[in-house]
């Protein structure tokens, strides 16, 4: 019976494909996830860094650097990434002592917020290049979820400068 | 911290990537941490104890040369119940898009992945064809880490992602204060003496022993009691029939060293020379030179550049130019007060490179990994990072 060949056929391949579509959906569920989980750790990189800052600015170098760190604490989401941009020049301008306590906790904070920064931006690459594949569009798979954003900053590596005295 | 590391390559032939793995391994075990490393090994093969073995590796031609290495569904069984049994905080794999335990490893993992490229493959034919299946393996990676600016440029171009860049580590300890070979490296005095030390395979013309060769024979006759020291693989007739009979007893041959030797050898040396004409992506030796507390004196190539901090901590001279290659190991054999200034500038930079603090910048890295797998940050002290 030629008929149920096709009918077996068709089964299969319908099998195939729902295969394929679940293991797309689980695909791009879980870098979605995944971005988000790192822009909520990119989050509390930023907070730690400018809140070191702050420490920082209370001992010594004082208003500017201060300035910088609670505005960028207090940044609206649309003005964060220059607030941040601008937090990483003030904290280039000044002389970084890795024997100063102060000194070495912005430091490690600027240096543990590059690494989230990197990692963030690789993860989101993934996850929007997932979406914006046309089966994923087709059957609208990422729907519910907003499209993961980039977080645009410089590098917010500091070079500590330990030749010279802090002021 | 709970660390799973995967080398892709057979412990039984020794390589670059097992130097790290193991020396890596060692530094974090030196830290406090618990590591557990999975690697392809002969079943008798003795091993150190933080490594479990993953089945025999089988000889593979890769990219150009033969890689021994594991895969199939033995392997994939025992790199899944690793995994489970290891219940690691983070997963680290080498060189994952190979066919290997790494790729695997990857394949099976769940929690946070960081993933080390050694090689800087410039040939992306291969991994352009294989596109597909490479992007579900990058997929899986949480953060990438390259050891020369060379991988991560491959990374950027090739690959679409960024990577950390952190250097080859080098044993500092195993390098400062060994005992140079007996009688060497003799007298050194302005205009007489001096020993040149050269380590590499000779007869491979990227490695630019030829350009050491010219400079010395051009300098020998002036200058008398100048030594040259070679070690390497390679045959000890076909090394001395390059050199007039006249200055062959001038020159002397090591052969293969061992690791220990290699540390020897190099404290014998008043200057080491890499003389290379390209193709090196990091310059591992250069490093293991400047714990040896030896002068270097190496070809103006960018990765040498970046090890010698521009100069700072070792002579430069334009590649592939023997005549000024002479005179920059005349001026500083002449000069011993210039040398000791950049050995001084060379202990400096060689601090960076010691595995502890290479270790350490590695597990920020495995601490950003965790970070964006469970979207809450650590502290310094949970990952032991202070």
């Amino acid at each position: 019976m030629p008929g149920m060949w096709w009918v077996v056929g068709a089964l299969l391949v319908l099998g195939l494909v729902s295969a394929y579509l679940t293991w797309t959906s689980g695909r791009v569920q879980r870098l979605q996830v995944r971005a988000d989980s790192a822009a909520r750790a990119l989050d509390a990189h930023l907070l730690r860094r400018a809140a070191a800052a702050a420490v920082l600015a209370e001992q010594r170098y004082g208003v500017e650097l201060y300035a910088a760190a609670r505005i960028a604490l207090d940044a609206a989401p649309e003005e964060r990434e220059a607030a941040e941009n601008d937090l990483t020049r003030q904290l280039r301008a000044v002389r970084l002592d890795p024997d100063d306590a102060a000194c070495a906790a912005v430091i490690a904070a600027s240096r543990r917020l590059a690494l989230a920064r990197q990692v963030h931006t690789d993860l989101v690459r993934d996850a929007r290049s997932a979406r914006s594949r046309p089966v994923v569009r087709l059957f609208r798979m990422g729907r519910g979820r907003e499209w993961p954003r980039y977080f645009d900053i410089d590098d917010p590596t500091v070079v500590p400068r330990a030749d010279v005295t802090t002021g | 911290m709970r660390i799973g590391i995967v080398c892709p390559y057979s412990f039984d032939v020794p390589g670059g990537v097992q130097n790290h793995v193991m020396d890596l391994a060692e530094a974090l075990l030196g830290l406090g941490h618990e590591v557990s490393v999975l690697a392809p090994a002969d079943e008798d093969a003795p091993l150190p104890p933080y490594v479990v073995s993953a089945g025999r590796a089988v000889p593979l031609p890769y990219n150009g040369s033969v890689a021994r290495i594991a895969f199939g569904p033995v392997s994939t069984a025992r790199v899944r119940r690793w995994i489970t049994r290891g219940d690691f905080d983070v997963l680290h794999v080498h060189e994952p898009l190979t066919p290997s335990l790494s790729m695997l490893a990857v394949l099976c993992a769940r929690g946070p992945v960081v993933a080390t490229f050694h090689t800087a493959m410039t040939r992306s034919r291969v991994l352009s064809a294989a596109q597909g299946v490479l992007r579900i393996v990058l997929e899986r990676i949480t953060a990438r880490i390259a050891v020369s600016a060379l991988a991560r440029k491959v990374q950027v171009e090739h690959m679409d992602g960024g990577a950390v860049e952190i250097p080859n580590g080098v044993t500092v300890a195993k390098f400062a204060g060994v005992a140079p070979l007996p009688d060497w490296p003799g007298e050194c005095a302005p205009g007489a003496g001096g020993t040149l030390g050269f380590l590499g395979r000779f007869t491979e013309p990227r490695k630019g022993f030829p350009i050491l060769r010219d400079a010395f024979v051009a300098l020998a006759p002036r200058r008398p009691g100048l030594r040259l020291l070679v070690a390497g693989p390679g045959d000890a007739d076909e090394l001395y029939g390059r050199f007039p009979a006249e200055l062959r007893d001038r020159v002397t041959f090591l052969g293969l060293v061992s690791e220990a030797d290699k540390a020897r050898m190099l404290r014998s040396a008043h200057l080491y020379v890499a003389p290379n004409t390209g193709g090196e992506s990091f310059g591992m030796i250069l490093t293991e030179a400047l714990a040896a507390g030896t002068t270097v004196v190496a070809s103006d190539l960018d990765a040498f550049r970046r090890v010698l901090d521009g100069g700072r901590a070792g002579r430069l001279f334009p590649t592939g130019d023997a005549v000024a290659l002479g005179a920059a190991l005349t001026e500083l054999l002449d000069d011993e007060g210039q040398r000791a200034g950049l050995t001084a500038a060379g202990d400096q930079v060689v601090a960076n490179f010691d595995w502890p603090v290479v270790a350490r910048r590695v597990l920020e890295v495995y601490a950003a990994a965790i970070e964006a797998t469970d979207g809450r940050v650590m502290d310094q002290e949970w990952a032991g990072l202070g």
